[in-house]
């Protein structure tokens, strides 16, 4: 075996696992989600880093928990929790908002598997 | 041999490269994500250069701005006038951004055998339905709710002659809930055309109508699992069609324990059972969002003769325990993205 055969079966091994991991890896979950706060983008946030957002509304601060590559309203400040009823989202395409407090969170998928969702 | 080597690990260098460029290019997609119209709205746009789309988002905006103002069931303005009036049993004028929903939703009441109703706003207020923010606390009493089905309140209860109106049936409380977003879709998509765009999707809380294609691939459109998380089958669409959905878990309270959502069958006057989401696909918005939800009251045993009379070819119904009904030009077109296919029964041909 000489070097350019490893280099042969390297790239092989690379572009297997780069084509794996983009067709049927978790590359079709959502990458990211984007936070609107009263008619305005808030903040992007990752959804492989755990965390705990506080996002100020009209009627108080509402909790938005990432978790496993997922994200949902925890708590909100509203009477019904319709938000908080709308569980985890992790696809992309996917929203949740409370209305009452003027928040909503949509998943960024990084190929956008559905470009909307019918609810 | 040493050649051709070089050849292969050359070849692999460049497809990996055009790979990683293919994934990094920007596409001429813009989207714009709005709280209004009492629900979250998306608008997606191909194919327009940046400044266009902002444009084109700023009139969008304001168009559902107008909109809720004009349709809002229990906040003053347009009609809310108009059941002011309504209820006087005297004839008035209607005014123009009321007229075309009171004349569209007679003809549709009419062929959905009165499952869409949208005279029943008291019933609606009555089980707290018509506020931002419904207080905790019990369902209504059912001798107000049987009082309310009594009366009977029906589109066929108002005459129009020419912009005149007037109410024969005291009950008529207009509430175009179940309408107002496909309409409100198909009159964006309309303003859309007008300013030149040709690919687009126009999402009102989970109502859509897309038009054209995005790029050199069709639009795919998710529709959501009624019954957990995340997305039960997708479908693509292409040239002009609605994708709506009614679903039980859209709004609701609990009390109890017991979960009473906002459809209710306009015969009993209570949240509807049996069934957990329909999924319409049509030309026209207005009609498949009327078509879900008269569909969603009308059952499993009825949604078949119900889909007949509204003129609609495909339905998804899926049932409180999971079973799916799908008539076969639905059947034929959409992918489940679950990870065991569902149990399904496909109907009789449309």
């Amino acid at each position: 075996m000489r070097p350019g055969d490893l280099l042969v079966l390297l790239l092989a091994a690379v572009l297997v696992s780069y084509l794996y991991l983009a067709f049927w890896g978790p590359g079709t979950a959502g990458e990211y989600a984007v936070i609107h706060a009263n008619g305005s983008e808030w903040q992007k946030v990752s959804l492989h880093e755990e965390h705990e957002w506080q996002v100020p509304g009209p009627l108080g601060t509402s909790t938005l928990e990432v978790r496993d590559g997922r994200i949902r309203f925890s708590d909100s400040p509203c009477q019904n929790k319709a938000c908080i009823h709308s569980g985890w989202l992790s696809h992309g395409g996917e929203a949740a908002a409370c209305l009452p407090n003027r928040i909503s969170v949509q998943v960024i998928g990084r190929d956008r598997r559905y470009d909307s969702i019918s609810f | 041999m040493k050649m051709l080597h070089r050849h292969i690990a050359f070849a692999c260098l460049a497809l990996l490269l055009a790979l990683l460029t293919a994934c990094s290019r920007e596409e001429p997609v813009h989207h714009i994500q709005l709280l209004t119209f009492g629900t979250i709205v998306d608008v997606t746009l191909y194919g327009v250069e940046a400044d266009r789309a902002r444009q084109v988002f700023a009139a969008v905006e304001e168009d559902f701005k107008n909109m809720h103002a004009a349709w809002h069931a229990w906040k003053p303005g347009p009609l809310a006038r108009v059941n002011e009036l309504l209820a006087t049993g005297e004839a008035f004028s209607a005014p123009p951004s009321v007229l075309p929903l009171i004349v569209r939703s007679q003809e549709l009441a009419r062929r959905s055998g009165g499952l869409f109703n949208p005279a029943i706003g008291r019933l609606l207020a009555l089980w707290g339905f018509q506020s931002d923010e419904r207080p905790p606390g019990p369902p209504p009493a059912p001798d107000a709710i049987a009082a309310l089905v009594a009366a009977r309140p029906s589109m066929d209860d108002l005459i129009v002659d020419g912009v005149t109106v007037r109410s024969t049936n005291p009950a008529v409380r207009l509430d175009f809930g179940a309408m107002a977003k496909g309409y409100g879709v198909d009159l964006v998509i309309d303003h859309l055309r007008q300013m030149g765009i040709q690919n687009a999707i126009v999402n009102a809380g989970g109502n859509l109508r897309a038009i054209g294609r995005r790029g050199d691939r069709p639009w795919r459109i998710g529709i959501r699992n009624p019954r957990g998380p995340g997305i039960i089958a997708s479908v693509e669409v292409q040239d002009d069609e609605s994708v709506i959905t009614s679903g039980d878990y859209e709004r609701y309270f609990e009390y109890e324990g017991v979960r009473y959502h906002h459809i209710l069958d306009p015969r009993t006057g209570y949240p509807t059972q049996g069934v957990a989401a329909v999924t319409v696909i049509h030309d026209n918005a207005t009609e498949a969002d009327v078509a879900s939800t008269a569909l969603l009251i009308a059952g499993v045993e009825r949604w078949h003769e119900t889909a007949r009379a509204l003129g609609i070819k495909q339905v998804m119904l899926i049932t409180s325990d999971g079973t799916i009904h799908m008539s076969p030009a639905m059947a034929e077109r959409i992918r489940f993205e679950t990870e065991q296919p569902p149990h399904v029964i496909r109907s009789d041909p449309l």
